[in-house]
């Protein structure tokens, strides 16, 4: 995301930064002590639709979570081009790569609309999760239900439950 | 048929031939076993000498042979492979008619049937018990088969009382015999010297009273009582009847369908073979030129590859699943749908199952039935929907694939008085296919349908002002659910072809806005081309009192929309579940995804209405085809609450 602080950043007060984050699912009632941990960490920054905030196969360094606006997710397929997988609404993140090694984006992440973000600093936040067991139990659960929502999508997406069968069995 | 007399008269043997000559007489045509074939069959019997004198039969779990007793008796065979099934209710029978004229329109004209004159002789007590049920199939409606009726009607049944049954017989354990009870206009019961006989109805009595009857002597009775108490003996009781009905619904996932799915070939032939079974297809044969086509309806099996087929795929596409089909509704759905058995214990589909499978083997392992006979409110028979010829007025590609045509027809359609959730669009020559109306218009209909097959894809290539057989509308439709949604907020999932559907849904609501709560439309599809009313979805979007939220499960990078399955558009909503009324169509996984979401909001099963896709031919829960679990989704559906549904839902191969 190093080109992203460079579109739209500005300087982050920490509380306002804390109210956004509890205003996202992702974000929501997290105990007192992380919400400032995490509020340090942050940044929130803007960028217009188009704008790559992450680009496949990059390290992600920051881990976004969307205030507002809608970010694709969306990998380079031969003869197809840029494909999207998935869409990300308010509230919920991307770039979780941050917090997973090798902590390289597994696709590119593509503002559809002007978007809102609040970015966690991706080395802060590992550093911060292996040594704050209190933000670790109340932030890997979350990225976890992120990723096993994102996960069960994917499964009835491969199904390809729309397709016609004409081929099928007869 | 009543009991009018309970006398019993003594028919010496030397005068049997009287009685056949009554039967035949103005022309009748007398049916009764016969050698033929290395078999007895049902035939034409002209007189005494056709019947298989000394004849009987050896019968285990698949094989029959012939077996030479010797002797005068004529009826000491077990039942035969023929059932009396096939002159009630023909295995081919021609429906309708239509010519092309050389306009372009279309003429529809009923086929020629002939009601024949008939008496059976020789009917089995089991054999009595399958009329009984087929009656109560046919005639119990709301729509029925006046052809069957008919042909009942038209039809005396001479019961003859089973004294050698077969070791596949369990008449026994399922309550039909093998002593005569009910259901026959004469019955006999053959003895060395002669018959005994009793008359069940007028028109038996009638007959009874020309025969040179003498009186029985105590011998003769106690000849009789002797035979029956035989005949009992010898089949004893191989499965155990009560409670057989949730026993074997409990069991929908024991292991041993897959063990008999090992030996079962899928061949069909105990449903062929079966005095009760009654699913049919419907055939179009044209002439070369194609303009003129006769529609036929053909007995069909629940084991054919294609029963559970639709265009998302086949529903029962394991051997297991067409196995569980056939012997749960056999044994329990059929109680559900008809109030009785669907089994009469005459052992057929044991003795021509080819590799022997036997159904006593199978229920005793899985689970055993009850006898009981459940009865039935008596119904107000309901004509079937006759079909009408509608022209295409204008059509429209909502997508590559998919096509929406608006329907007219002379005079209109009153919407007032018609109910029904989809109509069978027939192109003569070609086929006929279920579609769910989308829109009702004062002048006919709107209909979109999507190329899933050869039918599908002649009759979306057809041009404006080219005429179709459409009949109805049937089913169960929506309105149920929307009477109950007033001042409830409304939630509509659909996703793919099942926006068509539910658009009933979101113009009723529209329609009349001020009726209804906070109202949200969440709809998926494959890929933004493959989107349906992309104009009225914007102009939904556009009004500002409900909210269109749309996703493709996948996109290119020019669509700006989102990406996800259908759930993601409300799996975090905010919105109280506990006021919602859902409508959902579309694939059935996709279904489940949702209702498992909803259900997560706290929308009840019984507010969450769906409409299920089965393959449906008949329309009116005749031909057996779209039968899931104890509904058939034509007659009872397509719409249904998840707590209908219950645990039926979701399961595979029902």
């Amino acid at each position: 995301m190093s080109d992203a602080p460079d579109t739209a950043a500005r300087p982050a007060d920490e509380a306002s930064l804390v109210a956004a984050l509890n205003s996202t699912w992702f974000g929501a009632n997290l105990p007192p002590d992380t919400q400032v941990r995490l509020g340090r960490l942050a940044r929130r920054y803007q960028a217009p639709a188009g704008t790559v905030l992450l680009a496949e196969g990059e390290l992600a360094n920051e881990l976004g979570v969307v205030v507002s606006g809608r970010v694709s997710l969306r990998t380079l397929v031969p003869e197809q081009g840029m494909i999207t997988i998935l869409t990300v609404e308010p509230g919920d993140i991307f770039g979780q790569s941050a917090v997973v090694p090798p902590y390289r984006a597994t696709s590119s992440c593509v503002a559809l609309q002007p978007v809102d973000v609040i970015a966690l600093d991706g080395p802060g936040l590992r550093a911060a999760l292996a040594s704050d067991c209190e933000l670790a139990a109340a932030l890997y659960p979350r990225v976890l239900q992120a990723l096993a929502r994102r996960l069960s999508a994917t499964r009835l997406q491969m199904l390809d439950l729309f397709a016609s069968r004409q081929g099928g069995k007869w | 048929m009543v009991a009018t007399s309970t006398t019993i008269g003594f028919l010496p043997r030397a005068d049997l031939q009287g009685l056949i000559d009554l039967l035949r007489q103005d022309g009748r045509t007398l049916l009764g076993p016969t050698v033929a074939d290395g078999a007895i069959v049902y035939d034409e019997i002209e007189g005494v000498a056709d019947l298989p004198a000394g004849w009987g039969s050896e019968q285990s779990p698949g094989r029959f042979r012939l077996q030479e007793r010797g002797g005068e008796r004529l009826f000491d065979y077990a039942v035969p492979p023929t059932t009396w099934k096939r002159f009630v209710f023909p295995p081919e029978m021609p429906l309708s008619v239509a010519t092309r004229n050389e306009d372009g329109t279309l003429t529809l004209g009923p086929a020629k049937r002939e009601i024949p004159k008939l008496a059976f002789l020789g009917v089995r007590a089991c054999e009595l018990a399958a009329l009984g049920i087929e009656d109560r199939v046919f005639l119990a409606g709301p729509y029925t088969d006046e052809d069957f009726r008919a042909r009942r009607n038209a039809s005396i049944v001479v019961a003859v009382q089973c004294a050698e049954p077969a070791s596949t017989c369990f008449c026994t354990s399922m309550g039909t015999g093998p002593g005569i009870r009910s259901g026959h206009d004469i019955s006999l019961i053959e003895l060395d010297e002669g018959f005994l006989v009793t008359a069940g109805s007028p028109v038996g009595s009638a007959i009874m009273e020309q025969l040179p009857l003498g009186t029985p002597t105590a011998d003769h009775l106690s000849a009789a009582s002797d035979q029956l108490v035989a005949a009992r003996e010898k089949i004893g009781d191989p499965v155990e009847a009560r409670g057989l009905h949730d026993r074997l619904l409990a069991k929908l996932d024991s292991p041993r369908w897959a063990e008999v799915a090992e030996r079962c070939t899928a061949c069909g032939n105990c449903t062929q073979s079966c005095p009760t079974c009654f699913c049919t297809t419907t055939v179009y044969q044209s002439d070369l030129d194609g303009v003129a086509t006769s529609t036929e309806r053909l007995w069909e099996s629940c084991f054919n590859e294609g029963f559970g087929k639709v265009a998302g795929g086949n529903f029962r596409y394991r051997f297991q699943d067409r196995y569980r089909q056939w012997l749960t509704h056999k044994f329990a759905t059929w109680f559900d749908q008809f109030g009785t058995s669907g089994c009469v214990g005459c052992g057929r589909c044991i003795t021509w199952c080819p590799v022997g499978i036997d159904v006593r083997e199978e229920l005793n392992a899985i689970a055993p039935p009850s006898g009981a006979v459940l009865t039935l409110p008596e119904i107000k028979p309901v004509p079937p929907p006759r079909p009408g010829i509608f022209t295409i007025a204008s059509k429209r590609e909502e997508t590559p694939d998919t096509t929406t045509l608006v329907l007219t027809k002379p005079g209109g359609m009153d919407w007032e008085d018609v109910r029904g959730e989809f109509v069978m669009v027939s192109l003569p020559g070609i086929g006929s296919v279920p579609i769910s109306v989308s829109q009702r218009t004062p002048e006919g209909m709107v209909l979109t349908i999507r190329n899933a097959g050869p039918a599908t894809t002649a009759i979306t290539s057809l041009d404006a002002g080219a005429q179709l057989a459409v009949s109805g509308p049937m089913g169960v439709d929506w309105e149920g659910p929307l009477e109950l949604a007033h001042g409830k907020d409304i939630v509509v999932v659909a996703g793919g072809l099942g926006l068509p559907p539910v658009r009933p849904v979101i113009d009723t609501v529209m329609n009349d806005r001020d009726k209804f709560g906070a109202f949200r439309l969440y709809y998926g599809a494959r890929t933004p081309s493959d989107l349906l009313y992309k104009e009225e979805l914007a102009a939904w979007s556009a009004r500002g009192d409900m909210e269109v939220a749309v996703t493709v499960d996948r996109a290119d990078a020019t669509w700006l929309g989102r990406v996800g399955i259908v759930t993601y558009l409300f799996d975090q909503a905010s919105w109280d579940g506990s006021k919602v009324i859902a409508f959902l169509c579309g694939p059935e996984r996709m279904i489940q995804a949702s209702c498992n979401v909803l259900q997560a909001h706290g929308v009840t099963p019984d507010r969450i209405f769906i409409s299920m896709e089965r393959h449906m031919q008949c329309g009116i829960g005749l031909c057996g085809h779209c039968q899931m679990g104890k509904f058939f989704v034509c007659k009872d559906g397509p719409v249904f609450s998840l707590a209908q549904l219950g645990d039926t839902f979701g399961r595979e191969g029902i």
